[in-house]
């Protein structure tokens, strides 16, 4: 009897992962089972086998980092630290000369030792 | 130097980008393809810096920078509009023809620019994150507990995702090369 569309999806991807090694025991002794039975299941583990090869290869072939995309980023990160760094200088002098003129117009009494 | 850059250091940063920036560039190779991969590894990159303070080491820095990278092409992925998936009707098991030099000519040695073409552009029609999965697998060797981590779903989902990008994958290769063969006899 035929399988289903459902159940060909799912032969599929079990044969797929039997192709990737991922398979143990029980699992793995059905889909030998079923190569045996089908040679087109067969085939189609030869397939898996080679189109995994070809990524493998293609995942290990070097890679040229174009230096836009290294660049870029660290000036980014540069510009960044810099405005940040301006951002705390500019606050606290802000509340440094603030504090001077809250003193100044005597707002404020000084304190001694941390106490009023 | 992670734990540095989290604390602001600039110059570790740096460092950091130079010794990573092939891993970036490259996931973002296999999820997107050449025409986004530099714009989507520069706002990793980006994003790395802004969320670098919040890097406590408790994953490898590499775990964490594969999780930026990946959520960003993810990103950029749902900008677009839904890529046409190639739908398995079920009639037919997908299969490559064998190759022309038969087993002594295996394709683990080189791949040729037409090849090339034929893998990457079959790997466009699965499913993002099926397709991030697959990458992490079977391009960059990681593990399943790793890809978890990174996609941030359980151990079985990233199985299954796997699973699933990899017949989808078949699926897209076999008919591609159906069709090439339709058109040129």
């Amino acid at each position: 009897m035929m399988p289903s569309g459902d159940q060909r999806w799912e032969i599929l991807e079990k044969v797929g992962a039997y192709a990737a090694n991922e398979l143990e025991g029980e699992e793995a002794r059905e889909v030998e089972r079923l190569m045996f039975e089908r040679p087109d299941y067969r085939r189609l583990a030869e397939s898996y086998t080679r189109m995994l090869v070809m990524l493998n290869t293609l995942g290990n072939e070097p890679v040229e980092v174009p230096d836009d995309a290294v660049g870029y980023a660290v000036r980014r990160a540069y510009v960044s630290a810099f405005m940040r760094s301006a951002e705390v200088l500019i606050r606290d002098l802000g509340r440094s000369y603030l504090d001077a003129f809250v003193y100044y117009l005597g707002l404020r009494r000084e304190s001694y030792g941390g106490g009023i | 130097m992670a734990i540095r850059a989290s604390r602001g250091d600039v110059g570790a940063f740096r460092h950091l980008v130079r010794e990573h920036s092939g891993l970036v560039y490259r996931v973002a190779l296999r999820i997107l393809g050449i025409q986004d991969a530099q714009d989507a590894s520069q706002e990793a990159w980006i994003r790395a810096w802004r969320n670098i303070e919040n890097f406590r080491g408790d994953s490898a820095f590499s775990t964490w920078l594969y999780r930026i990278t990946v959520n960003t092409c993810l990103s950029v992925r749902r900008k677009e509009s839904r890529r046409r998936e190639r739908e398995y009707s079920g009639d037919e098991l997908p299969f490559l023809p064998e190759p022309r030099g038969g087993d002594a000519d295996p394709e683990a040695a080189s791949l040729g620019a037409q090849r090339r073409e034929e893998l990457l552009g079959a790997l466009d029609h699965v499913r993002a994150e099926h397709r991030a999965a697959l990458v992490l697998r079977h391009m960059e060797g990681l593990s399943y507990a790793e890809i978890a981590q990174i996609l941030e779903v359980p151990d079985g989902t990233a199985k299954g995702w796997v699973s699933r990008g990899r017949a989808a994958m078949l699926v897209a290769l076999a008919r591609d090369e159906n069709d090439h063969r339709e058109t040129t006899t």
